[in-house]
């Protein structure tokens, strides 16, 4: 069958172009004008991807994406992203859109994006097979170890065969396809304790003794007719339990315990006698079987490669595998959002919850926290526990770490976005770079020297960019593990206003320093760290710049120490930022010097300042200036 | 009169870059680094031939071309698209042609003289 692609976009030149590439790749093709009517054919059509543009009239893409999302997760959405979207692109994909491409959209950008789509359908449905099968397997040895313990119980057996037997005393003559089927050797007698019916079993063992006396199975006292187990049921009326030696056909004895029932006719008297001998050995076999099956049971419970938890229907935790508790600690007793994510109320969309209403099972993926604090994501499963009536009287979890896996979609899926956002920004630089070498040639072919000048400083100052960039995205791609060095702090503020002075001074911007003598000593990374007040004092500068209101410009450099640690402030009177840049200051990708920023600038800073275990945070005003502040403890 | 060549792209210094090419074979030049600059220097100057970048700050190329394209006067204006995107030969269908950043200054030369003559 033919995957649908449901195809949104309100210009119909691109759902045309965008449609028919989707056809040649094999796609049964939806298309939508508007995210109201994207929304109509999602939910009559469910397919299982969806290709939206981001900016449309009406519902936007992103409003369309939470929709869906909200109605049905595992649908697949891509976001076509125009220019400058990166940020909704960012925030697309943080309400888990699966990919975006950028306008114009270029059919092979297309077709890996659709690719990495449908692999992450297969992927899931393939785990959610083999969680099934899990299941099924649970369930199966769970059924099993039931039916053993029916088996063992051969009181209850007694029992409930004793009050079947009342009603169908009349009829005993025939066979009971039922004696057949028990593990134990059962005979019906008479009130002369002649034997009228025998099992399966019995006959195998004691030979077809149908027509004579039962006593003369055993041993002893019970062997002479007076003092037997059936003979004791008729004289007292009462059910009996003894044990016996058993003589077999090749005269060996046996160690069994009898049980009898009486069997009473209309008429209220003790009319037959049943019988059943279970064999000490058998017990014994059934119950090492039972308690293998058990452990069997606890051990897949345990080491099955996911946490799994039954909880009740306040999603207070029954019991938990041991890969749970060890990633969770000892939870039984707890509740499951406490224990898993330190929350005051069940997770929005708990999909115990909705088991626990609809009875089928649910998924989902989460982020929660391990015990040592570190989110972990998991991708949730749930499977209804129901008791002999059918009620569900609890609900199994079943949690997959995907962590690893998340992390790396993430990293891949920022690199693709860095990757698109910056070959625009390098073949600008590499434009302009051809613009400073095209004006020294054509000082030097004119011999105007002063054009040369102007042309090289050009080519040197966009050299200079290119390389910021390169090394910011080497910096971005590879994971760089701190290497700690204890150092003077004075020191590194030194470098830091010494590398960033030159182009202070070219601006004329002036930059002072207010630095405490007694900063005392940390341990640093001074590479990353450094890097990282470098970008920011930078930043400040160009602020500063790009503020024409004022007539002159200063950025102060502050350090001082605190108790257990050094403090840094970083305060211009540039141009300041808007609160909606300021709240967005720190992540990736965003940047308000259009194609001269990379977006990575401080969120690189913010990642050096992270892994040294400090603070970093900014307060500005705009058209006033801003200050950013760097708390840096003195041993990690 | 010269021609006149109207650049259009938000980074300065290849505004400065093309400026330079097209004056130094004697085109009159104009330019606008952004769409909004760009509608009122086109009213104002009425260039022969445009070349314009498709992704700026606070505007999008092929938005600029529909706005301006709209009015008579300008229905028929040459637009040389240069742009760093991929993929670009499909934004502007009408486009007189499109090139890639870096771009080599011969080729945008001819581009140009194919299309309104020289200066």
């Amino acid at each position: 069958m033919r995957k649908k692609v449901l195809l949104v976009d309100d210009e119909p030149g691109i759902r045309k172009v965008v449609g028919i590439t989707l056809a040649d790749l094999g796609y049964e093709v939806l298309e939508a004008v508007s995210g109201d009517e994207a929304l109509a054919i999602f939910r009559r059509e469910k397919p299982p991807l969806v290709l939206t543009d981001i900016r449309m009239p009406g519902m936007d893409g992103l409003e369309l994406l939470k929709h869906i999302k909200a109605e049905n997760p595992e649908t697949e959405v891509i976001l076509v992203t125009g220019h400058g979207d990166l940020d909704m692109a960012v925030q697309g994909l943080k309400l888990e859109a699966c990919d975006f491409i950028s306008k114009p959209v270029n059919s092979e950008m297309l077709e890996i994006a659709l690719k990495r789509a449908m692999d992450k359908i297969v992927m899931r449905q393939r785990m959610q097979n083999y969680m099934e099968n899990l299941e099924f397997m649970v369930n199966e040895q769970t059924q099993h170890m039931v039916e053993l313990e029916r088996q063992c119980a051969a009181q209850e057996a007694v029992d409930g065969l004793t009050k079947a037997m009342g009603g169908l005393a009349g009829e005993v003559a025939g066979e009971f396809a039922m004696f057949n089927a028990l593990p134990c050797l059962v005979s019906i007698q008479d009130r002369d304790q002649r034997i009228l019916s025998v099992n399966q079993l019995y006959r195998e063992r004691l030979g077809d003794r149908v027509g004579q006396p039962g006593f003369a199975i055993y041993a002893g006292a019970a062997g002479e007719g007076l003092d037997s187990p059936v003979a004791r049921t008729l004289r007292t009326g009462q059910g009996q339990r003894s044990r016996e030696g058993l003589f077999g056909p090749d005269e060996t004895l046996s160690a069994v315990t009898v049980h009898t029932a009486p069997i009473h006719s209309a008429d209220g008297q003790v009319n037959l006698v049943l019988e059943i001998l279970v064999e000490a050995g058998e017990v014994q076999r059934l119950q090492d079987e039972l308690h293998t099956t058990r452990q069997r049971y606890q051990q897949l419970f345990d080491e099955a490669p996911c946490f799994i938890t039954v909880q009740d229907r306040n999603l207070r935790i029954q019991a938990a595998n041991s890969r749970f508790r060890q990633e969770f600690g000892p939870a039984t007793g707890g509740l499951c959002y406490q224990v898993y994510c330190g929350a005051e109320r069940p997770c929005f969309g708990c999909p115990i919850l909705k088991t626990f209403e609809d009875g089928c099972s649910h998924q989902c993926e989460l982020t929660v926290r391990g015990k040592n604090g570190d989110p972990v994501n998991v991708v949730i499963w749930t499977a209804a526990i129901r008791n002999a009536a059918g009620e569900i009287e609890g609900v199994m979890e079943m949690a997959t770490d995907i962590t690893e896996l998340s992390r790396m979609q993430d990293h891949l899926a920022s690199l693709g976005m860095l990757i698109a956002s910056l070959s625009h920004g390098i073949k600008g630089l590499l434009t302009a770079l051809d613009g400073g070498v095209y004006k020294v040639n054509a000082g030097f072919r004119s011999g105007d020297a002063a054009m040369v000048q102007t042309g090289w400083s050009k080519v040197t100052e966009l050299v200079g960019r290119i390389k910021g960039m390169v090394l910011d995205i080497l910096f971005y791609a590879k994971k760089r593990e701190l290497q700690l060095r204890q150092m003077s702090a004075a020191d590194m503020a030194r470098q830091v206003v010494e590398a960033v002075a030159p182009k202070a001074e070219h601006l004329g911007v002036v930059l002072t320093t207010e630095i405490s003598p007694d900063l005392g000593d940390f341990s640093v990374d001074e590479v990353v760290l450094s890097a990282a007040m470098v970008n920011i004092l930078e930043n400040a500068v160009d602020a500063c710049v790009e503020d024409k209101a004022k007539a002159s410009h200063t950025v102060v450099f502050r350090a001082r120490p605190d108790s257990s640690g050094v403090f840094f402030e970083i305060e211009d009177n540039g141009c300041g930022m808007q609160p909606e840049t300021l709240s967005r200051l720190f992540s990736v990708f965003f940047s308000t010097k259009g194609s001269r920023g990379t977006g990575l600038g401080l969120f690189i800073a913010k990642k050096a300042v992270d892994q040294h275990g400090g603070r970093i945070g900014a307060v500005s005003e705009p058209g006033q200036g801003s200050a950013f502040r760097i708390w840096i403890p003195r041993s990690r | 009169m010269a021609k006149k060549i109207m650049v259009v792209d938000d980074d300065p210094d290849i505004v400065e870059y093309l400026v330079s090419i097209f004056s130094g074979k004697g085109y009159d030049t104009c330019s606008a680094n952004g769409g909004e600059a760009a509608l009122e220097v086109l009213e104002r100057e009425h260039p022969d031939l445009l070349t314009l970048d498709l992704e700026m700050p606070d505007e999008w190329g092929p938005r600029l071309y529909r706005k301006f394209s709209q009015k008579p006067e300008f229905k028929e204006l040459p637009v040389v698209v240069i742009s760093g995107l991929a993929g670009i030969h499909l934004a502007i269908r009408r486009a007189v042609a499109t090139v890639n950043k870096p771009f080599d200054p011969d080729q945008v030369l001819a581009i140009v003289e194919g299309a309104i003559g020289k200066p």
